[in-house]
């Protein structure tokens, strides 16, 4: 096999291999989406909003700065 | 339509296409002589024209992007002039990993007066408590944190404009780094024309250990910001990216904020103010260096998310395409959008496999190896010119080969995957990128 020949090989299968490897990867992109858990706002999470936030500073914070919700 | 018919229609059409390349080349290599000989000068024809369109592409792109590099550096040094008070605000979810970063690269911005208005976006993590840490005076700015229950992005970006102060707001993501003159260089740009809208920043990767981020960095100089370079040089950059931009209060509160209906809120805002008129220039020297993914798979899903924003944001306003008149350059603009979107993609990943399977099957391998030749070729030239604009390593040139070799085409996959679920409106999330603070 020729230089010439080595490098159309490579560039044809260059073209293919990236094209199924972009495609593999997707794939497991959708896979991945599929098996999270829909709804991430577990009551857990509900539950934040209900506590009061106390900063660990140094200084007690003016109210102007405080968190605001 | 129901969910699942969508589902399967679109695996239908995937099929169809899977079959329909398999049918062709059984047709292909059963055709009589006369037919595969017809079937070569296709091919033939077919790259020059492809060469052509990507010719044109480039030189079109670079041209402008010449034009607006070098009328930036031959005009008159601008004067001094006020630089008046600006709101940054850096919508955050879940970047305990960062947040803090920001917070110092925050505050060394080489600006006379700002406010930093950091909006939690109900962050299940440690984000919230370290962004607090930050709340006061340091230099010449004042930090404020909020904190609201998960919204996305669009939301608290929505937030942290209601409740800031200052005529200008500069919309930054809290994993972007901004340099000390970001602030300044493009307020500058909004400052010369009171029709500018926006400025557009130049956004660049910071963690370039690993080929995968390499690629991007060199994608983000020569595929993103060079057209943006381009389209600044006609005052209509489509896409004010989401770690750098600095927005006119007016305009932004014209625009009503940020619409929440698409995953790429920086470009549908950004369609939304160039259509209304406002001028969206770019500055190169607003810079924000941002942590690109530095795994396939979370390429994947933000190149996924990307596209299917933007086509959300063009199908929103799909009756811009068929005014090129008054506003030329906005069409023009939003053609790009689209031709880059989805015309290019899905064209560059056919025409690949058109040309690999038919230089297979027919020996045409030469044709197809000259042609190659060529596009890297292109793309060296294109990445030396764009590299050296912005000031960078030349040591990213080389990845040029990689780059049209693989990363270019692995992407349009991807894109034109997204494109079809688009179509068929199937369902997203927006899903959070992990963190990894490698730099």
């Amino acid at each position: 096999m020729n230089v010439i020949d080595l490098l159309i090989t490579i560039v044809v299968v260059t073209i293919l291999v990236t094209i199924v490897l972009a495609v593999i990867t997707y794939v497991a992109y959708k896979l991945r989406l599929a098996r999270q858990p829909a709804g991430d706002a577990a009551a857990g999470d509900e539950l934040r909003y209900f506590v009061k936030y106390e900063p660990s500073l140094p200084d007690a914070p003016t109210k102007d700065h405080a968190p605001e919700t | 339509m129901s969910r699942l018919t969508r589902i399967v229609l679109s695996l239908l059409l995937v099929a169809l296409m899977v079959v329909g390349t398999v049918a062709f080349i059984f047709w292909a290599i059963h055709a009589s002589p006369r037919f595969q000989a017809i079937l070569v000068r296709i091919v033939f024809v077919s790259l020059l024209i492809f060469l052509a369109i990507l010719f044109a592409r480039y030189f079109s792109l670079l041209w402008f992007a010449y034009l607006e590099h070098a009328e930036r550096n031959v005009l008159e040094p601008r004067k001094q002039v006020h630089l008046p008070a600006i709101s940054v605000i850096v919508p955050a979810y879940n970047e305990g990993a960062i947040i803090e970063e920001t917070m110092e690269s925050l505050a060394r911005m080489d600006y006379p007066a700002y406010e930093v208005v950091v909006v939690d976006d109900g962050s299940t993590d440690d984000t919230l408590e370290r962004a607090v840490s930050w709340q006061g005076r340091h230099g010449a700015a004042d930090f404020r944190v909020l904190t609201r229950r998960n919204g996305g992005k669009a939301t608290a970006l929505n937030t942290g404009i209601a409740a800031s102060h200052h005529p200008y707001v500069f919309c930054m993501d809290a994993d972007s780094r901004l340099e000390a003159r970001t602030l300044r260089r493009a307020m500058r740009m909004m400052l010369e024309d009171d029709s500018v809208g926006a400025v557009a920043g130049n956004v660049k990767v910071a963690n370039r250990g690993k080929l995968i981020t390499k690629l991007q960095a060199l994608e983000y100089i020569e595929g993103l910001n060079m057209p943006r370079r381009a389209q600044g040089f006609i005052a209509a950059v489509n896409i004010v990216p989401g770690p750098v931009g600095l927005f006119r209060r007016q305009a932004l509160e014209e625009m009503g904020g940020y619409d929440t209906d698409t995953f790429a809120e920086d470009a549908d805002l950004t369609l939304k103010m160039v259509a209304a008129g406002w001028k969206v220039v770019y500055e190169d020297a607003a810079i924000a260096w941002t942590e690109a993914p530095e795994r396939w798979l979370d390429l994947v899903q933000q190149r996924y998310r990307w596209t299917r924003g933007i086509l959300q944001s063009l199908k929103k306003r799909k009756g811009l395409f068929l005014r090129p008149f008054p506003d030329f350059p906005l069409w023009l603009s939003v053609l790009e959008m689209a031709f880059e979107a989805i015309v290019w993609p899905i064209l560059n990943v056919y025409a690949q496999l058109f040309f690999a399977i038919v230089a297979l099957l027919f020996g045409a391998g030469e044709l197809l190896l000259y042609w190659w030749i060529l596009l890297t070729l292109l793309d060296l030239v294109a990445a030396f010119v764009t590299v050296s604009m912005e000031e960078e390593s030349l040591s990213l040139v080389p990845f040029a080969f990689a780059y049209r070799f693989f990363f270019i085409l692995f992407l349009d996959v991807v894109k034109m995957f997204a494109a079809l679920d688009e179509l068929f409106n199937l369902g997203m999330g927006w899903e959070k990128l992990r963190r990894v603070a490698t730099t």
